[in-house]
């Protein structure tokens, strides 16, 4: 369980209830005087009065009589439930439960649709009846097929690129090589939500299945702001300690992880203002360039907490420490890209007017690089700049480019060079020249 | 001898919204004086305090039970002190409260004040009591039920069944927010007023839910007094009468409520009210609506035949509920136009009522009000009390 739900709250007479459901049976009240179906049950029988009740076992098939996606202004400790199915469902017994509707996508479910009991753990005492589609073909799994780590490395289930809220996810677009991954809610300055958490994690994991493409571009739409960090939506459940933790180490960790080891060259670029976690997502790029009138800085500092998506590990391995440190304690969001550069950080950047173009030229270049040549030197250099010895670090460097000469991309070129080879010298020449800067 | 009516004929009212220095106490002093002033009478001829309970502040509300009230105004000639409290609905049970002790002639005259502060509560305490209030804590809260989420439900389920469009409900929105415009003591006052588009671009909360179709909390207060209408008419003021009444109870938790029982109780609700006062529907001139979502609107008007089954819809799409329309509906714009102040929203309905019976209404006045129709209800829709009110003629 990962972190306090609300339990029933249980009756001397409801007991019988909840225990059955931890068998996995779903009972309905039944007064034995009035042959009255009872929901809620109740110590005596609503209609008669009669003491005399009893419990039959429901068959736990229901009809879907009115359902809400819930999506937003819930308490903390569900937000982690996000989005979640409520129900209203009418069982076959006559009486009408309130419940979840699991293991099916929110698309799918319809006013009327047929629904069967499960049951979710709530505690040792009880499991909550839930219900999922009769037909099986619109489960999304069985829950007892649930292996939470194995699906973790896959996109998420029922998320795909045209059903993104809060990113736009295009292949092509600057060269056709590349991808773009734009942050979504200009409105919002493209501040992080969970929903943004979860398909940034989806569209990094998505776009490694891309093989012809190199490189991914991460921008924020609208140009008020690449990011400003976290949602301030989110802040009400991170009064709660679990969810807090959650925050930082589910959606936080896997949104940098979903960038670091996603094998393409990530390209930030950075457009208005770069914040807080909106940095941190950048500190997790490749590559950062920046247009000269963006302001940046980390504020964490000045609610009396610290950067927690990385940042305070990845500014002092990214530029000199004693300034990465002042940017931290400073809490300053004005730094300008240019004094950021001067600082250490950033790539590169680029006149306002420039911007765009200059841009557009570094990922065309880099786009047109082998797509393995790419994914090898992202990571041999991750594994050298995570600091270890030069006899390793030069090792992997071997090794690494000894295994690309001999994929099967480099070889075929090496074919055409032992037939004429002057002819490929001169393509490479020219290769080398469209790779410079001045031309 | 007749039956003494019941006759509001003082009210005080402070802007809904949220003002970090107003406290609570400021506003019960504003609107408790400014009623006492409008009605004309002495602070002094006030004989009893019946007070709105408070939803989600128990400190104040614990501050009134005790008596607070009468001391801090120095009401010297105060007889009784309560709190009454049926969620949205207390407003009513403090008026019927009101009118037996002027009835069985304990008292005279009767302040009746409301006032809650949402914003000094923290929000997780907030979101916290809106998704216990009217949610059975053992089979329904354990899900994640939420206030919007039951409405949310019950909303899909009435469009389902009616036919009524996403457009048309956002309509609803429109058609409150044209009176919460014009209402200075809305928190919308001189907004502009959201179009279908807009309300339905606002982000999904509980779907088919949006947030413009949620209500928005805020901070508010109204008072009113209230005396017989034979007194109120031999004092010669404006007053708002009440010639009938009529109450039904449902269920206190949506699961365990049914459709059918709530639109029979609508509609002989309605009809009881109605006859009592002698009218028909055809006679009222303003529907005052409370039912704090756009669901409840359409789902009365045409359960009452306002309108053809399924037709309601149109009813606000088309104006008619607007300001100058030929129905007029809702005239401070419900808890969606006003702010949701708790249980102060049917404080503010009552208060609005009476305004347009005295004539006191100003850009919302409606032309040449006789009788207004007003409902209010409690909890997630326990209950239903039907009230008709007159002039006092
Ligand atoms: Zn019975």
């Amino acid at each position: 369980m990962e972190m306090q739900k609300p339990i029933p709250v249980i009756q001397p007479w409801t007991k019988e209830f909840w225990k059955a459901t931890k068998q996995g049976k779903l009972l309905v009240q039944h007064c034995k005087d009035c042959n009255a179906n009872i929901f809620f049950p109740k110590k005596v029988c609503p209609k008669c009065w009669s003491e005399n009740l009893t419990w039959i076992e429901s068959s736990g098939k229901a009809v879907v009589y009115t359902y809400t996606a819930m999506l937003d202004m819930v308490e903390p400790k569900f937000m982690g439930d996000l989005p979640y199915v409520i129900a209203m469902v009418d069982l076959e017994e006559g009486i009408r439960m309130t419940t979840r509707i699991v293991n099916c996508n929110q698309d799918d479910i319809k006013i009327g649709m047929n629904v069967e009991v499960v049951f979710e753990e709530v505690s040792p005492e009880c499991s909550l009846p839930v219900f999922q589609p009769a037909d099986e073909s619109l489960r999304l799994a069985s829950p007892d097929q649930g292996d939470d780590t194995a699906v973790a490395a896959e996109p998420e289930k029922g998320m795909s690129p045209e059903n993104y809220q809060t990113i736009l996810y295009e292949i092509g677009g600057i060269c056709g090589g590349e991808c773009t991954i734009t942050l979504n809610r200009p409105d919002k300055y493209n501040a992080i939500n969970r929903q943004m958490a979860a398909e940034l994690i989806d569209a990094f994991r998505r776009v490694r299945n891309e093989p012809s493409i190199g490189v991914v571009v991460l921008a924020g739409a609208g140009g008020k702001a690449f990011c400003t960090g976290g949602d301030l939506e989110i802040f009400p459940s991170l009064a709660e300690h679990q969810n807090s933790l959650n925050w930082l180490s589910h959606e936080g960790l896997d949104v940098q992880r979903a960038i670091t080891s996603c094998e393409k060259v990530v390209i930030c670029k950075i457009n208005g203002h770069c914040l807080a976690g909106g940095l941190e997502i950048a500190l997790a790029c490749d590559l950062i360039y920046a247009r000269e009138s963006a302001k940046m800085g980390t504020t964490e500092i000045n609610m009396g907490i610290l950067p927690g998506w990385g940042g305070t590990a990845r500014l002092p391995r990214s530029m000199p420490i004693f300034r990465a440190r002042e940017i931290i304690f400073s809490g300053r969001k004005d730094y300008t890209a240019k004094e950021m550069y001067d600082m250490g950080l950033l790539t590169r950047v680029f006149k306002d007017e420039d911007f765009e173009s200059e841009f557009e030229k570094v990922v065309k270049n880099i786009a047109a690089k082998k797509p393995i040549a790419l994914r090898m030197g992202k990571e041999v250099m991750a594994r050298s700049a995570d600091g270890c010895d030069m006899e390793t670090a030069l090792a992997v460097e071997r090794n690494g480019i000894q295994w690309l000469t001999y994929s099967p991309d480099i070889q075929a070129v090496m074919d055409q060079f032992r037939a004429s080879p002057d002819k490929l010298t001169q393509q490479q020449k020219q290769q080398n020249i469209r790779s410079d800067v001045k031309k | 001898m007749e039956k003494q009516r019941l006759a509001i004929i003082g009210t005080g009212e402070v802007p809904t919204g949220t003002y970090p220095d107003r406290s609570q106490w400021d506003i019960i002093y504003e609107t408790c004086i400014s009623a006492v002033r409008d009605a004309g009478i002495d602070k002094n001829d006030v004989e009893a305090v019946i007070t709105v309970a408070p939803q989600a502040q128990p400190q104040l509300t614990a501050e009134i039970s005790f008596g607070k009230i009468p001391e801090e105004l120095g009401l010297k000639g105060c007889k009784d002190s309560c709190i009454c409290n049926a969620g949205g609905a207390s407003t009513s049970n403090c008026l019927r409260l009101a009118e037996q002790l002027i009835e069985s002639g304990q008292a005279k005259f009767v302040l009746i004040p409301h006032v809650t502060v949402h914003s000094t509560i923290p929000l997780p305490d907030l979101i916290n009591f809106f998704a216990k209030a009217g949610i059975d804590l053992q089979w329904e809260y354990p899900y994640g039920t939420t206030y919007n989420g039951v409405i949310a439900m019950m909303t899909r389920r009435y469009m389902h069944e009616s036919g009524t469009t996403e457009e048309e409900m956002a309509s609803v929105v429109v058609s409150l927010r044209k009176w919460a415009t014009l209402d200075p003591n809305s928190i919308f006052y001189g907004k502009e007023v959201p179009t279908i588009e807009k309300v339905l671009s606002s982000g999904m909360v509980s779907s088919p839910l949006h947030k413009r179709e949620c209500n928005v909390l805020a901070d508010g207060g109204a008072a009113m007094v209230v005396t017989s209408a034979e007194i109120a008419k031999q004092m010669g003021c404006p007053a708002a009468v009440k010639l009938g009444e009529s109450t039904r109870y449902f269920s206190a938790f949506t699961t365990t409520r049914s459709t059918e029982d709530v639109k029979n109780g609508f509609l002989q609700g309605t009809n009881d009210a109605l006859n009592a006062a002698g009218l028909t529907k055809e006679d009222i001139d303003i529907w005052n609506m409370y039912l704090a979502y756009p669901v409840g609107h359409p789902m009365f008007m045409e359960t009452i035949g306002l309108c053809e089954p399924g037709q309601a819809g149109k009813m606000f799409m088309e104006g008619h509920t607007w300001p100058g329309g030929k129905l007029p509906w809702a005239t401070i714009g419900d808890a969606i136009g006003r702010g949701h102040t708790g249980s102060g929203v049917s404080m503010a309905t009552y208060v609005e009522t009476a305004r347009q019976l005295m004539g006191k209404a100003d850009a919302k006045q409606v032309a040449d009000v006789n009788y207004i129709f007003q409902n209010t209800s409690g909890g997630s829709g326990m209950n239903f009390i039907a009230t008709v009110w007159g002039r006092n003629i």
